[in-house]
């Protein structure tokens, strides 16, 4: 995975003096390029797994973690290309829990590079405002080092607000591990009695993701080659554009990106088709849920004889409405729950 | 010049879709031809052995697309570095094929592939289960008809229900068929099962985790995650497939089901035995 540098560029006229974001304009011909691309469909949410840090660093004879600062490079300007192609939201893999099985050295210095990287954002915060920068970690932060969470919570915290774009960076994630605690969540919201079992369905279980406020990914991209997901975003990423490059991630080049973003355009009607219909059958089943829930609440309630077909309507709305007010209290808790944790991390970290 | 921008895009659009519809053709047309030089080659070398000899019977290749084709599957299977416990074809094109669909079965499980599994994204094979059965029963009596001495026993695996074949077991595979239900509505069953259990106070939330939920998800306890998933068609997507189970999935591509040949079969299992799994390491 990737990591981190202190460079910092400045163009002509005013800069985006930041480190996250490299600065830089694209030249004549990626500009033509751009606006050609963007007269079809432009993907609003890019994905990307930054594979192939360790491979330039052998393949360029230099210290792995010089590879991981590369990397690191490589998003800045990545992140400044996609905004260039008016591409709002990017997710990162940055961090994945199976990483922990890395040697302790490794693991070591990517964290304490993690930890320079967020202090260095908190020090921008100026430009992220002017900027609109939204920064979002996702994945369990309680398995980090204290420090880094409450860094990471500052950024995060500090960010809260802008709506231009955003950045989500995962750190400390695994598909898996966001599905099952999203589950846990949705669980915690049946023990607490705020909502039932019943309410339990998919448009729920996305609602209850660490990516509960971004929309899916339109394309997903991974370079150096590997054609796996390795547990990123699996939920997600279903009916995402899948698009696999043979390039190392420190040697991706604008070209590298608008070739994605060309498969991306040509898979986009099937994709959204298939994305329709789904969405049609995820309606379709949580419809019949709610019938059959009104037909079980009827049967322990009425008094033996059968409703006309108006009133059995009736109760079906009113079972639909009151279903989604639940719901919407619950989302509202655990939003608050979430927003607390990092509130409270932050307050640890201003007294410490 | 927004206009300007949009007919370049559209021209390019125009541009790459008749490449790929020419790549397609081509394709096509090489395997027909190849396929018809082929059987002039041999039948041209074997006429004259076949007229000398009492016994022409053996010698004179069977007419169709089969000649040229190498039948070792065994062999060839075990000439691999590793071969996938768990394969899945993903067919995401419009119109499948069912005598296609059902050679690659029938291949994989000859070359010793212990779990295919088959999957579209509108639930057709799902729904003509029975008919896809048929194919399969039938490739593989001509596949064993060709190969002669190598029986299989195939066990179909559908909705939990299993039913065994007739013949003589030598070695065993399981098909599953697979739809888009399988993948996030059976995690959303799973995740209602363990609400109920907390409503009914069997299990706390903090219960909950990885492990237990893998546990519900995987139809029994053999069966392993998919290794390799082969795709049929130009869409780039899982279109919804098995979204728990795909975590450390290969993903290889083929541009389609229609007409493919053992060799495609072959190479791409090659590609598969090549790839490196690091495992986060």
């Amino acid at each position: 995975m990737m990591w981190m540098s202190t460079n910092i560029f400045y163009s002509r006229g005013v800069s985006l003096n930041m480190s996250w974001i490299r600065e830089g304009e694209l030249n004549l011909i990626e500009k033509l390029s751009a606006n050609i691309l963007k007269a079809g469909p432009m993907p609003k949410h890019v994905a990307f797994i930054m594979d192939g840090n360790r491979r330039y660093a052998r393949k360029r004879q230099m210290e792995r973690q010089e590879g991981h600062t590369q990397g690191f490079d490589k998003l800045a300007e990545t992140l400044r290309w996609c905004l260039n192609l008016s591409i709002h939201e990017v997710t990162v893999y940055a961090f994945s829990i199976e990483n922990f099985n890395r040697s302790k050295d490794e693991v070591d210095g990517l964290m304490e590079l993690a930890k320079q990287k967020f202090i260095r954002l908190l020090e921008e915060q100026e430009n992220l405002e002017k900027h609109g920068v939204c920064i979002r970690v996702l994945g369990d932060l309680t398995l980090l080092p204290l420090d880094l969470q409450q860094h990471i919570a500052r950024a995060v915290v500090a960010t809260r607000t802008h709506n231009k774009c955003f950045l989500n960076v995962c750190f400390a994630y695994t598909s898996r591990h966001e599905i099952a605690n999203a589950v846990r969540e949705m669980a915690w919201g049946v023990e607490q009695g705020l909502i039932k079992s019943s309410d339990v369905s998919e448009a729920l279980l996305s609602q209850c993701l660490y990516s509960s406020n971004s929309p899916n990914p339109d394309l997903l991209i991974r370079t150096s080659g590997e054609v796996r997901l390795s547990d990123f975003l699996l939920w997600q990423t279903s009916h995402s554009c899948l698009v696999f490059q043979s390039v190392l991630w420190p040697e991706y080049s604008f070209w590298n990106l608008c070739d994605a973003i060309l498969q991306y355009q040509l898979n986009h009607r099937p994709l959204q088709k298939a994305r329709d219909q789904h969405r049609e059958g995820q309606a379709l089943q949580q419809h019949e849920a709610d019938r059959a829930c009104v037909a079980d609440l009827l049967q322990h309630h009425g008094n033996g004889k059968p409703l006309d077909a108006q009133r059995r309507q009736e109760a079906l709305l009113n079972y639909t409405a009151s279903r989604e007010e639940r719901v919407q209290d619950f989302l509202g808790v655990l939003q608050h729950k979430r927003d607390s944790f990092l509130t409270d991390l932050t307050s640890q970290a201003a007294l410490a | 010049m927004a206009v300007v921008y949009e007919f370049v895009w559209q021209v390019l659009h125009v541009l790459l879709h008749i490449h790929r519809t020419l790549i397609t053709w081509f394709r096509t047309r090489l395997r027909n031809w190849n396929g018809q030089l082929w059987s002039r080659a041999l039948t041209a070398l074997l006429v004259p052995i076949a007229l000398s000899f009492p016994n022409p019977k053996n010698l004179v290749p069977a007419p169709g697309k089969r000649v040229g084709r190498r039948y070792r599957c065994g062999t060839d299977g075990k000439s691999l570095e590793k071969l996938p416990d768990h394969i899945a074809l993903l067919i995401a094109e419009e119109e499948p094929r069912y005598t296609d669909i059902a050679n690659l079965v029938v291949w994989c499980m000859a070359v010793g592939i212990s779990y295919v599994s088959v999957y579209d994204n509108y639930g057709v094979f799902r729904r003509n289960n029975s008919r896809l059965m048929d194919e399969i029963l039938k490739q593989q009596q001509e596949l064993l008809d060709l190969e002669g001495s190598k029986q299989l026993s195939v066990e179909f695996l559908n909705n939990g229900t299993v039913k065994q074949d007739q013949q003589v077991l030598s070695c065993q595979s399981v098909l599953k068929v697979l739809s888009p239900d399988d993948g996030k509505l059976r995690i959303v069953q799973a995740a209602q099962q363990l609400c109920r259990a907390v409503e009914q106070r069997e299990k706390t939330s903090k219960d909950i985790n990885v492990t237990v939920l893998d546990s519900l998800l995987r139809e029994s306890k053999s069966t392993p995650d998919p290794d390799l998933v082969l795709k049929f068609g130009p869409v780039e997507s899982t279109l919804g497939f098995l979204p728990w189970h795909i975590r450390l999935t290969e993903f290889i591509s083929l541009p389609s089901h229609v007409d493919v040949s053992y060799e495609d079969l072959f190479s791409a299992l090659q590609r598969y035995a090549s790839c490196e799994q690091r495992l986060g390491k």
